[in-house]
């Protein structure tokens, strides 16, 4: 077992982060396809709109409810499972409406929520909303099921930061103070179809008024009104879900690609995680060139390259070998400096997977993937 | 009836999967508008700046700067947006700074759904239809877009408006943004791609939801670092049999042997991509590491040149 999978050990949530593109995705699938072949049973959550997952496990699809990949399927792929390996993709609409139905006190509530118009924007389409909702649906997979081990994969933010400040964006903004005392004339009012002159009246709410229209302070008003009373409950959880996220039984592993910018993101996210006391427990680079060559060494000329095939191959093979084999190495020598940069950070299990010959996308892969983690 | 060329719309966005090489090609086409002599803005969305370093100018942040001669760039963030957008509406500078600027309603504002992917998009399709002097103020807009997903969301929010907000600002906005998005003369959406698996097969997704999602006109299939076909079966054929051979010889095969399996591999998913995307496909080689930056986006912009 490599260095990542040992520190992952005995853990019984794995979270992959990063930025996107790195893949994540493939990370987290081989993690845990590792562990379901070790003879546990694992579940994969991936939240990812772009349903790669599914993919990357040779699947056609994945749904919002855990799904086996069956045991003939790894077979085909020449593994024999000890374990479960379940799969599933987050339905980011299904689980809010979940959460309200936990926390509303009562049918009527439920459906005045499920029916506002802001409700229904923030359930489907904010951003930062899937990240809430990922973290949310961990804590509940974790507690509520028996899984020996869940692995997440993150969404494709376009900074690995965004999946620790989304979060609390949404629940700042869910037992917000400041908004509820801007509406409490609305709030203490308690029905629907406000005017907006109700709002309090105030020069600060007409002014709100101008700039988004008044009905949508009115949605908002209705919404934070029926939300009240279920701002401890969401509150509490949050808690719980930030408690769990820094537990020994967690472990971060940090996936990044061998360029500069991957790293520096990387790096940066590692000092945050650290400075928040969640536990990380690996690094990975992702895709590194194999290095060939000796280093020190000087690359072979064409002539050099030619008399070593001595008549064999076509005319120029040798000066395409030669130009091969140095570009080969400048990329190589560049990742290696990459990947130094990223473990010499910090003294943590880390795995620099060699690009693959071939893209990884079916469990054979996955299970070689592994292999390096 | 074909749409106008690509870079004779005024809105071009791109996106597609993370680490494709959005900026890249953003980049290039920009510098490609340039030289035919179009005043070209290049925004990104609340990221990490590429485009003016790609262009080998200093980050500029969220204030519209020169690049280049020709080209500017800007950072869209939602702060920001939000601030010209607020001012716009209130036209009255202390109106702004006396509620907006409030502590408490600038929380307030972070939590209207959608408001700051509406106030970004806002921003950029602003600057499309702003005219300076009777004239357009840029010829082309150039948004390099979020990764899939992302994009996606961003570019619905019009749409998304439209559907749940009443009668109102926020609507009236949603609406001539929409109206422009969908705007075939005007706007098209392109996709970049890497010839590998999983970019290929989000392009594909991306590709039924700007289609039956966004509704925003297709314009071209950028396929990134494709490797070049170097070695022949035959060749191909001996390097195999080498890769065990001392040294320099056998390292070298193994090298090539890497590099034709991926550039087979590569002619795979571009085949495949060219099937499922009734699109126009621009192919960009793929270049060594080191010219990286400015170098290789001239480069780029050379070779689409010659297609676009």
């Amino acid at each position: 077992m490599g260095a990542v999978l040992s520190g992952l050990a005995g853990r019984r949530i794995a979270v992959c982060v990063g930025s996107g593109g790195v893949g994540k995705t493939t990370v987290a699938a081989a993690i845990g396809l590792s562990r379901a072949l070790a003879g546990e049973k694992v579940l994969v959550c991936t939240i990812d709109p772009a349903r790669r997952l599914a993919n990357a496990l040779g699947l056609a699809a994945l749904g919002n409810v855990e799904a086996r990949v069956p045991t003939h399927k790894l077979a085909e792929a020449g593994l024999e499972a000890k374990g479960e390996l379940h799969a599933m993709m987050l339905d980011v609409k299904r689980t809010w409406d979940d959460l309200v139905a936990r926390h509303a006190p009562d049918r009527q509530r439920l459906e005045r929520i499920l029916r506002n118009r802001i409700y229904q924007q923030l359930s489907g389409a904010l951003a930062g909303s899937q990240e809430y909702m990922a973290m949310e649906k961990l804590y509940e997979l974790s507690t509520e099921r028996d899984y020996d081990l869940i692995v997440l994969d993150t969404p494709p933010t376009a900074h690995a930061l965004d999946f620790l400040e989304a979060p609390d964006r949404i629940v700042d903004f869910l037992g917000n103070e400041t908004a509820r005392r801007l509406l409490s004339p609305a709030l203490h009012a308690g029905k629907v179809g406000l005017k907006l002159f109700q709002l309090g009246g105030s020069y600060v709410a007409k002014t709100l008024g101008r700039f988004t229209g008044a009905e949508v302070l009115q949605d908002l008003a209705e919404f934070m009104s029926t939300f009240q009373g279920m701002y401890e409950g969401f509150k509490e959880r949050a808690a719980s879900v930030r408690q769990l996220l820094s537990e020994p039984q967690v472990g971060f592993v940090l996936v990044a690609a061998p360029n500069p910018l991957s790293v520096d993101e990387a790096l940066f996210f590692h000092e945050r995680l650290h400075a928040e006391a969640m536990p990380v427990a690996g690094l990975v680079m992702n895709r590194v060139t194999p290095d060939l060559w000796p280093a020190g060494t000087p690359l072979p000329s064409a002539g050099e390259l030619g008399a070593a095939l001595g008549g064999r191959g076509t005319a120029g093979l040798p000066e395409r070998l030669a130009r091969t084999l140095a570009e080969h190495q400048r990329a190589a020598r560049a990742d290696a400096a990459e990947a130094a940069r990223l473990f010499g950070a910090a003294a943590l299990p880390h795995a620099a997977v060699p690009r693959l010959e071939s893209d990884v996308h079916d469990l054979t892969g996955l299970a070689r993937l592994a292999a390096c983690l | 009836m074909p749409g106008p060329s690509l870079l004779d719309r005024r809105l071009l966005i791109v996106t597609g999967k993370g680490g494709v090489g959005k900026s890249t090609i953003s980049a290039a086409l920009a510098l490609l508008a340039a030289r035919r002599g179009k005043r070209v803005l290049v925004c990104e969305v609340n990221a990490q700046e590429r485009i003016a370093p790609l262009l080998g100018a200093p980050p500029t942040g969220s204030v519209i700067r020169e690049a280049r001669p020709g080209i500017s760039t800007v950072v869209v963030n939602p702060h920001d947006s939000m601030r010209e957008y607020g001012l716009m509406v209130l036209k009255f500078r202390t109106i702004y700074e006396a509620v907006f600027e409030n502590r408490v309603v600038r929380y307030f504002l972070k939590v209207i759904p959608s408001l700051a992917e509406l106030v970004m998009l806002g921003k950029i399709l602003h600057e499309v239809r702003a005219r300076d002097a009777g004239r357009p103020r840029w010829d082309l807009v150039i948004l390099d877009a979020p990764a899939t997903g992302h994009a996606v969301q961003l570019l619905r929010v019009p749409a998304a408006l439209l559907d749940t907000v009443p009668a109102g600002p926020l609507r009236a906005d949603a609406q001539w943004m929409q109206g422009l998005l969908v705007d075939p003369r005007a706007t098209a959406l392109s996709i970049v791609t890497l010839p590998e698996e999983m970019p290929v097969n989000e392009a594909i997704e991306l590709d039924t939801q700007v289609r039956g999602v966004l509704g925003i006109a297709r314009g071209a299939l950028f396929v990134n670092a494709m490797p070049e076909r170097r070695f022949e079966p035959a060749e191909r054929e001996l390097l195999l049999g080498l890769q065990g051979e001392p040294a320099p010889l056998g390292p070298a095969a193994w090298a090539a042997v890497l590099q034709s399996r991926r550039a087979e591999q590569a002619e795979r998913y571009l085949g495949r991509a060219r099937a499922a995307l009734d699109l126009p496909t621009h192919v960009v080689p793929l270049l060594p590491a080191e010219e990286w930056g400015p170098a290789a986006v001239e480069d780029v912009a050379a070779l689409l040149g010659e297609e676009i």
